[in-house]
């Protein structure tokens, strides 16, 4: 038990979740709101993407690399995508669309993967490069503009709901919308990539220390090109996701969300150099920063101090666990003294 | 010799036209702690990666397990029983002792899936075959050296190891963590598991291999016992050079102390240091880690000033409060650690010797007179014997050696009366440590006094006429070199300090 | 040794697969290169996959077929203010003769449009009021008069009572916030059973369907008093009309604003928002481009001057200002004609 409870307050999670549940307090008192059901299925709503987005930006900075490229890849996969069915006149079910996003998404991904596995340029360097390549790709040759008429399936797909969240008093609904499985499914498969496959456990001995990985024998190359297959297929999901949620494919519409998106996985204890974080972290770092994000109205922050309100929180949430590490740090033994 | 573990015949490898390894034959029995020397740049990595299988042999055999390779890969080198530890020791210091004992395992099976209850047992195994006791779930980077080695160790054994390749295994341990390793190493050859300690040290790996070998240039110099081996023919067998091994003797000593501390006492580092330092001297100054002597070095040069105690200069009691009184009262001071202490490494190696003198190459006006600062660079890297083409060149284009020499170099170039070295010689090879020792000799027969700080036993007793013995934050003796062993010494540095009475 | 080689391979192999990009939208934009005495006008939009502003290219294009000049659209890939000073900067280097800009952040060009005028390039500018680096500004309306009325198809929809925000693309846009303010100020002329939300007058849609989306959500949740968003973006009314029909809302809360038929024809459809109100950007693209070639041309730029296009026939100087000049080329589209626009 108080081993339980001293691993407890070792951990960044135990924190954030600490943060979190300070700030929804926050937001009740101010609001009346936060906790009524249908605002709770609306952050649960707006974390969909965010939150699938994650899980790809985790996975490579367990594997010691920042990759900025997801947007663009699902950008362009879902462009791509969308492009061909509408303009084939497809009006089937939303199983093609999803099939063709992860082959896409694979393909870009398997590029990325090409150049980090065979090339010592730092992650961050190439994917800056690819994520360019992927959004000229969608500008120049396809052309890219905004498809106003989705393939019927994907409308459909993104209207669908789980259950709707009715509020007694204001009588207001919300839709959990049924791409929330989706998350749930990539968060739950990467949880067991992560945790129980020699695969994953690669990830995070490549994260730790490459040339030890190559010694104890794991292919740190295949790892690494697989690595961005996979994630090129999560962020292909999303991006169908927004996509068919929009109802709309505005093709500059996930540009710009790397930045937020790594900034949830760090806030969520994963470590810019690699090897360290996990998914548990990383949902909830992403659910800090979506909280704050959607709740500025219901708090009452105007408008003009939206943006430092977040960059404030991001920075105090990291601090917090940089705080925490340099601590760990001085408590292990120290050795480099004569 | 029969039934090797390990027998590598006549291997050759070139690495872009740089022979590295040139017919060297190596074999190992069952059981045998063989140590193998040289070098910095001898081969020895080339030869542990050619036994281990990362690099193919260009010409040669390799005999293992009674089969016989023309190369190996990793993954035979480890089921045919060959297992490295490398200085580094590849752990992950992410990751917990149990997982970065059990991967191995794991991947070693092809697995797909990991199971935590079986990565448990079998590391639970693995530390039990050490008696080594540890918290399975505590992340590998909050362990000490020794623990983490002793990861390394544990897990080199599970994988039925029949040779284990220590890549330098003693250097940043205590004498009591080399002691704890040594037990463990008797007690693998103890079940026939033979140890390949790599080393460029003599005296640290000494005392329990049973087998050299020397290689030099790539090229096996000689397989002998220990007995055949002391400092002198192991130095000239290493570098190909002839070194005197004699005892340093001042010639004119001074009979005014030139330093003297009296009570000296920082707090939580050391306590009630006297000494006295003549011209001409060099005294000794040893200790282990922690011993307080970095702390006592860093005071006498105003980096930590003391808190108790008086330092008397030429028998004046002066106040060296900062790094600049300590310059102005002729103290110079080279750090352990030069390449974080001591050195601009992007800046070139002369101004690298005249930055601390700085002052005195500019003119009235206020501007720096290059060329006169030029001209006293060369002058001491011709007097230093610098090895470089032209003292314009970055310092980091040096070695070792060389740099510990511009560390002397921007010292000496302070004009001091009193040189304090820290670990003059770590991490420098054999053939610029004879040099450096000989330029100390030099200097305090030019009158200087020199004091070696140092944890190299065999360095004090060699260089100093004096040494005097430090063992937490206090003297607890001081002797005669020639007439102490170097084992006497150790054990004066590693006793319980409750049991030591006063300074002899 | 080896592996940096490589390295540089791989850089060299992105910047040649970049470049070879660039390479084939630049042929394309210079291929309506055309006679010698011609004039290169370059039109450069906020963000060139827009289709509010692919729609602008047409007007563009038929502006270069019909004046024969070299006149062409090259906008940033997405709607960022740097990107679109680079843009800018290329076309200074190429030494073009004019460029018009739909500036996304005027502030953040005063710098690079100066250094346009300096180099002797003629600098007009379309939504940019607050521009000061620029000969002229056109606007297809006054935007308080724009606002207003906006402002009159959202009171028809509301019934002229209750409670409304306003909704920006940025706080820092100055065409949304003058329409907003025209909005305000015809409510407060014409509407006096409507109020304004004294909490949250201004919400931002950050130009991004989704962030129009959740914010309108907060908004409804927070004060459920508020039954119409003045909408400005044209991002702002399909966002809001999505949390309108999802919050169950539909014909209580009422969204107005900017919007192109094409994109919006569905949510017309469904009765989700009434009625639209739009200028054509093909129109603007034309008068731009034409205002800078009259301006090359040495023309006189003054109180009634024709840029031959419908709405910018008779361009007046708005109020106090010898730059700005203003149409009134605004158009109302509803679910009965958004089909008869063709974009």
């Amino acid at each position: 038990m108080a081993k339980l409870v001293r691993k407890l307050t070792k951990s960044n999670e135990f924190y954030l979740l600490l943060v979190i549940i300070a700030v929804s307090i926050v937001i009740q008192l101010r609001s009346g709101q936060f906790f009524s059901a249908n605002n709770l299925v609306d952050l649960a709503n707006a974390m969909v993407v965010p939150g699938i987005f994650a899980v790809g930006a985790f996975m490579v900075l367990v594997a010691g690399g920042i990759d900025v490229s997801f947007p663009a890849l699902a950008s362009l996969s879902v462009y791509a995508t969308t492009r061909v069915l509408v303009d084939a006149g497809y009006s089937g079910g939303v199983w093609l669309p999803f099939l063709l996003v992860i082959v896409v998404g694979a393909i870009l991904g398997a590029f990325n993967g090409l150049f980090t596995s065979r090339f010592v340029v730092p992650v961050l360097i190439i994917t800056l490069g690819t994520a360019s390549v992927f959004s000229g790709v969608m500008q120049g040759v396809f052309k890219s503009v905004q498809i106003p008429n989705l393939p019927q399936g994907m409308s459909d797909f993104g209207r669908s709901t789980l259950f709707v969240a009715t509020n007694p008093e204001s009588g207001l609904t919300s839709n959990m919308p049924m791409a929330f499985l989706i998350l749930v499914a990539v968060v739950a498969v990467a949880f067991v990539v992560m945790r129980y496959t020699t695969f994953g456990r690669g990830l995070y001995a490549i994260g730790g220390d490459e040339s030890a990985a190559a010694r104890a024998g794991f292919k740190v190359r295949k790892i690494k090109f697989w690595l961005f297959v996979i994630v090129g297929i999560i962020a292909s999901l999303a991006g169908l996701v927004r996509t068919s949620m929009m109802d709309q494919m505005h093709p500059t519409n996930l540009l710009g969300m790397e930045l937020m998106v790594i900034a949830a996985v760090v806030l969520g204890g994963a470590s810019i150099t690699g090897g360290t974080g996990t998914l548990t972290g990383t949902m909830l770092g992403t659910l800090l920063i979506v909280i704050v994000q959607n709740s500025m109205i219901l708090v009452g922050i105007p408008t003009f101090w939206q943006g430092f309100a977040l960059g404030t929180l991001i920075l105090v949430g990291t601090g917090i666990s940089a705080v925490q590490l340099t601590r760990s740090r001085k408590r292990a033994p120290a050795l480099v003294q004569g | 010799m029969v039934d090797n573990v390990i027998a590598v015949r006549d291997i050759g490898k070139a690495f872009a036209g740089v022979q590295a390894l040139d017919g060297i034959t190596l074999e190992i029995a069952p059981g045998e702690i063989h140590c193998l020397a040289g070098e910095n740049g001898s081969g020895k990595s080339t030869l542990i990666k050619v036994m281990s299988g990362v690099h193919a042999p260009d010409t040669g055999t390799i005999e293992l397990n009674g089969k016989t390779f023309s190369k190996l890969s990793p993954i035979e080198a480890i089921s045919n029983g060959v297992q490295v530890i490398y200085q580094d020791f590849s752990v992950f210091p992410n990751l917990t002792v149990m997982e970065n004992l059990a991967l191995n395992a794991e991947l070693a099976a092809h697995r797909t899936f990991v199971s935590w209850k079986r990565m448990r047992a079998v590391a639970e195994e693995a530390i039990a075959k050490i008696n080594f006791t540890i918290d399975l779930d505590e992340k590998v980077g909050q362990l000490s050296v020794a623990q983490k080695q002793l990861v390394a160790i544990s897990r080199a054994l599970m994988s039925d190891a029949k040779l284990i390749i220590m890549d330098e295994p003693t250097t940043a341990l205590t004498k009591r963590e080399v002691d704890a390793l040594f037990a463990i190493i008797l007690d693998l050859k103890a079940r026939g598991i033979a140890t390949l300690f790599v080393s460029h040290k003599l005296d640290e790996v000494f005392e329990i291999s049973e087998r050299f070998t020397i290689i030099r240039n790539g090229k096996s110099v000689i397989t002998c016992l220990p007995e055949e081996l002391d400092h002198a023919t192991f130095s000239h067998h290493m570098t190909g050079r002839e070194f005197d091994d004699n005892h340093f003797v001042p010639e004119h000593v001074s009979d005014e102390p030139i330093l003297e501390t009296r009570g000296l006492g920082v707090n939580g580092a050391f306590a009630d240091v006297d000494l006295t330092l003549r011209k001409g001297e060099i005294l000794g100054i040893t200790g282990l880690l922690g011993s307080g002597r970095t702390e006592l070095a860093l005071s006498l040069f105003g980096a930590k000033p003391a808190d108790s105690g008086e330092i008397l200069i030429n028998g004046e009691a002066v106040d060296v409060n900062s790094v600049r009184s300590a310059i102005a009262h002729g103290i110079g001071y080279v750090p352990e650690d030069r390449l974080t202490e001591g050195l601009f490494l992007e800046r070139s190696i002369s101004s690298n010797i005249v930055i601390s003198e700085l002052d005195s190459f500019v003119s009235k006006l206020g501007a720096l007179d290059q060329r006169k600062a030029d001209a006293e660079g060369q002058r001491w890297v011709d007097e230093l014997k610098i090895a470089t083409p032209n003292p314009a060149n970055a310092v980091n284009t040096l070695s070792g050696g060389n740099q510990q020499r511009i560390v002397l170099a921007k010292w000496l170039a302070t004009h001091p009366k009193i040189l304090i070295l820290n670990g003059p010689t770590v991490g420098v090879d054999i053939g610029s440590k004879h040099d450096i020792h000989r330029i100390l000799r030099t200097l305090a027969s030019e009158g200087l006094g020199v004091i070696i700080i140092s944890d190299d036993i065999p360095e004090v007793i060699q260089n100093c006429n004096r040494v005097m013995a430090m063992n937490a934050g206090r003297i607890v003796a001081e002797i005669d070199p020639r007439t102490t062993t170097e084992s006497e010494l150790a054990e004066l540095m590693s006793k319980d300090p409750s049991t030591v009475d006063g300074k002899g | 040794m080896k592996q940096r080689r490589f390295a540089g391979l791989a850089i060299g192999l992105v910047a040649v697969v970049g470049l070879g990009l660039a390479g084939c939208s630049a042929d394309a934009d210079t291929s309506t290169a055309s006679g010698e005495d011609a004039y290169t006008i370059v039109i450069v939009p906020k963000d060139s996959t827009n289709p509010w502003f692919v729609r602008m290219e047409e007007g563009v294009n038929k502006f270069a077929a019909d004046s024969g000049n070299d006149v062409y659209q090259k906008g940033p890939a997405e709607t960022d203010a740097t990107l679109q000073v680079q843009v800018i900067q290329d076309l200074i280097a190429q030494g073009v003769d004019a460029i018009g800009v739909v500036p996304v952040d005027p502030g953040a060009l005063e710098t690079v449009l100066k250094q346009a005028m300096d180099a002797g390039i003629v600098v007009v500018t379309h939504e940019g009021a607050s521009q000061e680096n620029t000969m002229y500004d056109i606007e297809a309306f006054n935007n308080t008069q724009y606002g207003a009325f906006i402002m009159d198809n959202l009171a028809e929809a509301m019934g002229e009572e209750g409670t409304y925000a306003t909704m920006v693309g940025h706080v820092t846009n100055a065409s949304h916030n003058e329409w907003a303010d025209g909005a305000v100020a015809r409510q407060a002329e014409a509407y006096p059973n409507m109020t304004l939300l004294a909490a949250e007058p201004r919400v931002e849609s950050q130009d991004d369907g989704e962030v129009a989306y959740q914010a309108a959500k907060e908004l409804l949740k927070k004060y459920p008093e508020v039954t119409g968003i003045v909408g400005t973006s044209s991002f702002d009314a399909p966002g809001v009309a999505r949390a309108i029909e999802e919050l169950g809302l539909t014909g209580k809360v009422f969204v107005s604003g900017t919007g192109m038929p094409a994109a919006n024809k569905s949510i017309l459809e469904k009765g989700l928002v009434k009625t639209l109100t739009l200028w054509d950007p093909a129109d603007a693209g034309y008068a731009l481009a034409s205002l800078a070639e009259q301006i090359l041309d040495g023309e006189d730029i003054a109180d009634g001057v024709n840029l031959g296009v419908t709405g910018y026939e008779n361009m007046t100087f708005a109020e106090g200002s010898d730059k700005v000049l203003e149409g009134n080329g605004w158009v109302v589209i509803d679910k009965d004609n958004v089909d008869s626009f063709g974009f």
